[in-house]
């Protein structure tokens, strides 16, 4: 009643990340432009900005809980898939009559034109468009041929009874291929004569920006003027859950999909076109996830499968990519090569930058971050471009491009604040505007004792050398208006908060229950959450950090609509209290003089309890975190060891709903990162076009050795009532801090990543003959 | 350490060979064959399951029961000699294990590590046939939800995971190390996950957490 007298609500047009396969763009929304419910000051919480234990621990310690891959319906089969061992290559023949005869085999699918892997779907989109211009349009389309483009391209998938016999399958199936020329480094790829990824060619312009003549003259006010060189190679999200769904339909007109994806809501419309249902058909469960990182968004080439084999088998169809499979096809996050010329004054001010910067994504675009990134330079040009290679299309991964531009921008400002004398905490201040990153390098350098720092790189006798250094990120994060999120209030006392979303580790089950339990004055306990069901309130996918500032909005309207509406029903108990003055603390509900216990109160609902219902709140969300991390390394010169001894990251972040998650979260970040620095890369065979190091026993993520000490430090100077996400902002900055820290240890500048003991005792036998 | 030959059967003479593993599961290469289609159909009919010898493809094993003790008992179950402990214990076991995950198939990850009398071991490294007669405990045999171990319960309080996906087997990795050494250092604990990969980046709370419950204990 008092909802259809109230004026029509204010509206205004606000700017919101959305964020597609992991990618996020600004569009333009709608929102309320009002008061509405507020968190209130970060200080106040009773539950939230504490430290919260996950909900989902239990389960998940004693092996309870139960992933996609732990799906097992009765009459389940094993899918696989068959890859392509070419790096390019026409499949003029496919035999899958041995594989049929194998008892047990139940379902042989073959990727079509149509449906290929996403990169090369997109190479064969262009090609035909060009095709069809070069033919005249007027000409019938013809069938397109059957191209693989990267060595691990999916060609024919099986399901049997037992992954055994699967993979028996694998093996019995003959596949003829024409093998086609390939390229798979970027320095071959932009060779004249180079085989074609594509047929425009290698090379993809992306963004142009500044003005390079205008930075050629301020050269000429510089002091110093340098020029370098940096590279990163192809990283892979290395998730211990494989991409994978469990397809169950057996017919008929609807459709379960068990899915390990970063969008539950991403799920129903790829498969329904599938199956040839309509989306409201199937139904996408996501309990548990094992890790995405940018990498599970859609049901992919392997869903695609899984649904085919289960339409053909009628049966459930579980098809888990492979160890191998999951580094050849499943993504990546793209490799760089960034050419920098600098120009600085004798005063550490960098007046003029010019950057290329190509993005080293496969088949797909790659990312990058455009320079100077984070840094004001008066006068800057810079050029974005993506070489195409025969590999996998690179996806989303962490902060796309983030980690990338910051190791680029950050060694060279480093490398700078040496030519120039200056230290380089004071060096980044003279180029920042922010104050936020002036207050955040203060406290990054007090953790990690930057007074302590080597003041001659690879001075000293010790053959054991520290150093230290820093790195700066910046991400923008954010929420939009897509999760609908309802509470329910029984009259038996028990509360429910139900949506679609999902929980890749992050915590989302943790805060989803602590904003609700905190608004109704209840322990964490007292609230069950249902997620990871499409059949729940919408949600957004779970990239660019984007979903904390979706949900949580949404969740605490809800919860805010769920006390108003039992306060109400309360305030002829409570002496006819206003429900908006009625209070809820410590499991009681309290107004008009007059106090029940939580159980009393509920008891005096309807039989069909409360429900209440929320939306995203603009106001109760922000963007835009910055984001300092210190690194102290120790390198050994006789074995060009490095290890990492110490890590501090101080990260602004709004409201931080759960301390204890977040901490935890800027750690993964900081290991990831610290892989990128001195482990991980991809290695290819440039001859075969072949992936060398497929598997973790060659491509190494950090383990236990190599964690040095960390300090995940929450910024809370930043006073903004509102939340914001940090899963990417945090793995931004390591990868330059330990670079800058390597340089500073041992006088090594490390322009090629990962930092493995090679380069650097190839680095102090060049400064020794120097 | 004695922990590193019990992970690492590898590197003695052992009923657990890896080599012989993969020798068992076949070693295959896709070659050439027919004529290039887009969607290939196959006939489910039962008889397919039977009448391999007709058609003229050989069966590579056949089935055996074997029993297993598993989390205290004993339970019959039908695999292939080929068929390994980790996929007996997930797939085969009429109520299939959730815990032991199977990440790397090939021993270089730890997220498949079950006891096998008491020592911790990749159960994606061993056959069902070779765990016959051997005391199996998984993640599940050491607590439940409702009553954790004491490195569960550790593994909640510090906020030792993530996604979680590597937790069963780091808990059931410190579980049995904590009985070797019930009073390890930092170094010591760090010696003894080496053999178990986290992605999310849970490492500094998954040695608090073990730290602690070493202490509780």
């Amino acid at each position: 009643m008092q909802q259809q007298q109230a004026p029509p609500k204010k509206k205004k047009k606000i700017k919101v990340p959305k964020v597609i396969n992991g990618v996020e763009t600004m569009v333009e929304v709608e929102v309320d432009d009002e008061g509405g419910p507020v968190w209130g000051p970060n200080g106040k919480h009773a539950i939230l900005n504490h430290r919260l234990t996950r909900v989902d621990a239990p389960l998940k310690v004693s092996g309870a809980a139960e992933y996609t891959y732990d799906k097992n319906p009765p009459g389940l089969l094993y899918g696989r898939v068959v890859r392509s061992p070419y790096a390019h290559a026409r499949v003029i023949r496919i035999d899958t009559s041995a594989a049929q005869r194998i008892a047990g085999v139940k379902a042989i699918v073959g990727a079509t034109n149509e449906d290929v892997v996403e990169g090369s779907n997109r190479a064969a989109d262009v090609a035909e468009k060009k095709d069809n211009m070069d033919l005249g349009s007027a000409k019938a389309p013809q069938k397109k041929e059957r191209i693989v483009r990267f060595a691990g391209e999916p060609v024919v998938a099986v399901a049997a009874i037992t992954p055994e016999i699967a993979d028996d399958a694998v093996r019995a199936i003959k596949i003829e291929y024409e093998v086609l020329p390939h390229v798979v480094r970027a320095e071959d790829a932009i060779k004249e004569g180079a085989p074609k990824v594509y047929p425009d060619g290698n090379l993809e312009p992306k963004e142009k920006r500044g003005d390079a003549a205008k930075v050629e003259a301020s050269f000429k006010e510089a002091d110093v003027i340098f020029e370098a060189e940096y590279r990163t190679p192809i990283l892979h999200h290395s998730c211990l859950e494989t991409h994978g769904n469990l397809v169950d339909y057996r017919g008929g007109d609807s459709a379960t999909v068990y899915a390990s994806t970063q969008g539950t809501f991403t799920i129903p419309g790829d498969a329904a076109k599938e199956l040839g249902l309509k989306e409201s058909a199937v139904t996408a469960v996501v309990e548990h996830m094992g890790g995405g990182f940018g990498s599970k968004f859609g049901i992919g080439i392997e869903g695609k499968f899984a649904c085919q084999l289960s339409k053909q088998a009628k049966a459930p169809v579980k098809l888990m990519l492979t160890r191998k499979d999951e580094f050849l096809l499943a993504g990546n996050r793209s490799g760089s090569w960034q050419k920098f010329k600098a120009g600085v004054t004798r005063d550490g001010k960098v007046i003029a930058l010019l950057a290329t910067q190509y993005q080293l994504g496969g088949l797909g675009d790659g990312s990058q971050a455009g320079q100077p990134y984070i840094y004001t330079v008066p006068n800057f040009y810079r050029e974005r471009i993506s070489i195409h290679t025969n590999e996998d299309a690179s996806r989303a991964m962490r902060a796309p491009g983030h980690p990338q531009a910051s190791f680029g921008i950050e060694s060279l400002m480093d490398e700078l604040s040496y030519k120039v004398g200056i230290d380089p905490v004071e060096f980044r201040k003279k180029n920042l505007k922010d104050e936020v990153y002036h207050r955040q390098l203060d406290r990054g350098a007090r953790e990690i004792g930057w007074e302590r720092r080597n003041k001659t790189p690879g001075g000293g006798s010790n053959p054991l050398k520290r150093g230290m250094g820093c790195a700066i990120g910046t991400w923008g994060g954010g929420g939009g208006p897509q999760c609908k999120v309802e509470v329910g209030i029984a009259r038996d006392g028990s509360v429910s908060v139900a949506v679609g979303t999902q929980d890749l580790g992050t915590g989302t089950r943790t805060y989803t229950r602590a904003i609700v339990a905190e608004e109704l004055g209840l322990q964490i306990n007292d609230v069950v959450e249902h997620i990871g069901n499409s059949k729940l309130g919408a949600a957004n996918a779970s990239g660019g950090s984007t979903t904390t500032a979706s949900l949580a909005p949404a969740v605490k309207d809800a919860a805010v609509n769920a006390r108003l509406s039992i306060a109400e029903k309360l305030s002829p108990l409570l002496g006819g209290a206003k429900p908006e003055e009625i209070s809820f603390s410590q499991g009681r509900v309290a107004g008009g003089g007059k106090t029940l216990t939580w159980k009393q109160a509920c008891a005096a609902l309807p039989s069909a309890g409360i429900t209440a219902h929320g939306e995203w709140k603009s106001n109760l969300q922000s963007r835009g975190v910055h984001g300092v991390c210190f690194a102290e390394v120790e390198v050994d010169v006789e074995t060009g060891h490095t290890r990492a001894i110490k890590m501090v990251h101080v990260q602004d972040i709004g409201l931080p709903l759960n301390r204890l998650a977040i901490e935890s979260q800027i750690n993964g970040g900081m290991i990831q990162s610290l892989g990128m620095a001195l482990f991980e890369g991809r290695v290819m065979d440039a001859a075969l076009g072949l992936q060398l190091n497929p598997g973790f026993g060659d491509y190494k993520i950090p383990g236990s050795f190599e964690i040095p000490e960390l300090v995940p430090l929450i910024d809370d100077e930043d006073k903004r009532e509102a939340v914001i996400g940090v899963g990417e902002p945090s793995i931004i900055p390591a990868v330059g801090a330990v670079v800058n820290a390597v340089f500073n240890a041992c006088g090594v500048r490390v322009r090629e990543l990962p930092i493995t003991p090679d380069k650097i005792l190839m680095g102090l036998s060049d400064r020794r003959t120097v | 350490m004695a922990d590193e030959q019990d992970k690492k059967p590898l590197k003695k003479k052992s009923n657990h060979d890896p080599g012989r593993r993969r020798f068992l599961k076949g070693v295959g290469i896709a070659g050439a064959g027919a004529a290039l289609v887009d969607h290939l159909t196959l006939s489910t009919d039962a008889k397919t399951e039977s009448a391999t010898a007709d058609t003229g493809a050989k069966p590579v094993t056949r089935n055996v029961n074997i029993i297993l003790d598993v989390n205290g008992q004993k339970r019959t179950v039908s695999v292939e000699p080929r068929t390994t402990l980790l996929n007996a214990l997930r797939n085969n076991l009429d109520k299939p294990l959730t815990g032991p995950k199977l990440v790397c198939d090939m021993g270089t990850c730890g997220a498949c590590t079950v006891l096998m009398d008491g020592k911790p071991v990749y159960s994606c490294l061993v056959l069902a046939v070779d765990a016959v007669g051997k005391k199996l405990t998984t993640v599940e045999g050491l607590g439940t939800p409702e009553s954790m171990n004491s490195v569960q319960a550790a593994f909640v309080e510090h906020d030792a995971l993530m996604c979680g996906f590597c937790t069963p087997g780091f808990v059931t990795t410190i579980s049995a190390y904590l009985k070797k050494n019930p009073n390890p250092t930092l170094e010591e604990v760090r010696e003894a996950c080496k053999g178990n990969f986290c992605r999310c980046g849970t490492y500094p709370r998954v040695f608090e957490a073990a730290l602690a419950a070493a202490k509780k204990s």
